[in-house]
């Protein structure tokens, strides 16, 4: 599902973000990327996504070659992937049902399949009866399972989370991590990116480790060994 | 899907404009004072104009008629002048007409009334008014004037109208001069103005850009709710001007009537009959702006 080889990224002056980075995920795996801030796992994300292009090796995503991804092309990917953040990025002057519809309406989906998929995420994420609230109006985990919703809506083969936990108390972390287990379940592969040592070692699922922008532990079952 | 998308589009612009409805209105406040700024110095360039040409509009050269002269002959010399080029009308006064003029003139100077009595008689000449259709060629029209020999012509008036229409012309040349400097810097003013109004809605828009690039918008769908709000903030700060600025021009037209006595200017219906021209540009010009402003401020916010 996800094959990287080689990868390296460099920002100047004289920056390793990622050396020689070799992952391969496979299709329906839960992996958690563990390592300290500043270690090159957001970079990861990053990289996955189209918004930074490696300076050496080779990406693919789903059988995609994006290493060298046009501008004109990541849109059609950002659509085949569902990315979730630590800050949720929902658009705060549109309600809850407009901020998960959004990502319908950029693809050009018509309104009726909208009106089928969106209250449908909503339901999944347990929010079905604050719909028409915005951002601001709802609790930080709330906020977070509506980017969960966003994500799910195009049914990605992948779902990055890029510390989505972040922000949030442990109860509602945990609430998430439930959620995205639940997702996983369905057969969509996660990957988890954090550094919240307790939420990985209860998971019980693959960890791999980074340090330095290299790759230094890769565990079927792994726990947080920083 | 590209109707679908289009009206999406639409639909997202209207609503930013009322969720943003603050900023819209600082936005289109800035586009009203800008144009108004400029519609201001078309005001004032056009009353400047409409008075040099009224000046020039009163210039006139007279040939004295001898009052023994036969009215066919003074129609003929009337008709031989009005075929000239550079004239664009003759008019004969007969000594009757210039004794009642005269009078009118002077109905409220009893004295000079009183010594045109003690003369007795009509003392007044005939003659023909001569309005040029160019006053800058009035050196051609002498020329072509004092060339006709005609025995019925008692004296030629050409007074030092050269000095007064170099004085004239001077001044409206400065005027122009003067009225292209400060709009042009006035206009640029307006342009720098807007063109930054609009590139802050956008900043301000920043972070949504970037949730919109995340989720899989492409740049068209991006751009496009701003290129749409741009060109109706345009249109709304049009409207806006236009119903600020003719209750202005009503306000301001008695006054300019008493200041300039005696002079055609009536500002109301230069707008109006330049309404099209006017307005259509400024509508243009605004729109074309903006749009600018917003795709270079949208372009640097949606590198993600």
């Amino acid at each position: 599902m996800i094959k990287l080889f080689n990868i390296s990224k460099f920002y100047k002056p004289d920056i390793k973000a990622l050396n020689m980075v070799n992952l391969h995920i496979k299709p329906g795996e839960f992996v958690s990327i563990v390592g300290q801030s500043g270690t090159g796992k957001t970079t990861i994300v990053k990289t996955l996504i189209g918004e930074e292009k490696v300076d050496q090796g080779k990406v693919i995503v789903g059988g995609w070659d994006i290493t060298n991804i046009g501008q004109r092309e990541i849109p059609i990917l950002r659509r085949q992937i569902g990315v979730i953040f630590q800050d949720f990025k929902l658009l705060p002057k549109k309600t809850l049902l407009e901020n998960v519809s959004f990502a319908l309406q950029v693809c050009g989906q018509t309104s009726k399949k909208i009106n089928y998929i969106v209250p449908q995420v909503m339901k999944i994420v347990g929010l079905e009866d604050k719909v028409h609230r915005y951002p601001q109006e709802i609790s930080g985990g709330e906020q977070q399972r509506v980017a969960i919703a966003r994500s799910l809506v195009h049914r990605p083969k992948i779902l990055l989370a890029d510390e989505p936990t972040g922000n949030l108390d442990s109860i509602n972390a945990e609430e998430i991590i439930e959620l995205l287990l639940k997702i996983n379940k369905f057969g969509t592969t996660v990957v988890l990116v954090t550094h919240n040592r307790d939420i990985v070692n209860k998971l019980k699922k693959r960890v791999i480790t980074i340090e330095n922008g290299i790759i230094v532990g890769d565990q079927a079952v792994g726990k947080y060994i920083l | 899907m590209i109707i679908l998308s289009f009206l999406r589009v639409l639909k997202f612009s209207l609503q930013d404009i009322g969720r943003n409805i603050w900023l819209s209105i600082v936005t289109i406040t800035i586009i009203v004072l800008a144009l108004f700024t400029v519609n201001l110095l078309l005001v004032v360039n056009e009353i400047s104009q409409a008075a040099v040409e009224s000046v020039k509009e009163k210039i006139d050269v007279v040939l004295y008629i001898k009052p023994e002269a036969e009215e066919s002959k003074i129609f003929a010399l009337k008709a031989k002048i009005s075929n000239l080029e550079q004239i664009k009308e003759v008019k004969y006064i007969s000594q009757n007409e210039a004794m009642d003029n005269f009078k009118n003139n002077h109905r409220n100077n009893p004295e000079i009334l009183q010594a045109l009595r003690e003369i007795g008689g009509n003392p007044l000449t005939p003659s023909l008014t001569i309005k040029p259709v160019d006053v800058d060629k009035y050196e051609e029209i002498i020329a072509e004037l004092s060339a006709i020999n005609n025995e019925i012509i008692e004296s030629r008036n050409f007074d030092d109208h050269k000095i007064i229409l170099e004085k004239i012309n001077a001044i409206s040349y400065k005027v122009k001069e003067a009225g292209i400097f400060v709009s042009s810097i006035f206009v640029l003013i307006a342009l720098l103005v807007v063109y930054n109004a609009i590139r802050v809605v956008i900043y301000t828009h920043r972070k949504e850009i970037g949730i919109m690039k995340l989720v899989g918008a492409s740049n068209w769908f991006i751009r496009s709710p701003y290129l749409i709000s741009s060109i109706v903030y345009a249109l709304i700060g049009i409207i806006a001007t236009l119903l600020i600025f003719y209750p202005f021009l009503t306000i301001l037209q008695p006054y300019l009537e008493a200041f300039f006595i005696g002079y055609n200017i009536n500002i109301i219906s230069y707008f109006t009959d330049n309404f099209i021209k006017i307005f259509g540009l400024e509508l243009l010009v605004a729109s074309l702006i903006n749009v600018f402003a917003s795709l270079i401020a949208v372009g640097k916010y949606s590198k993600v």
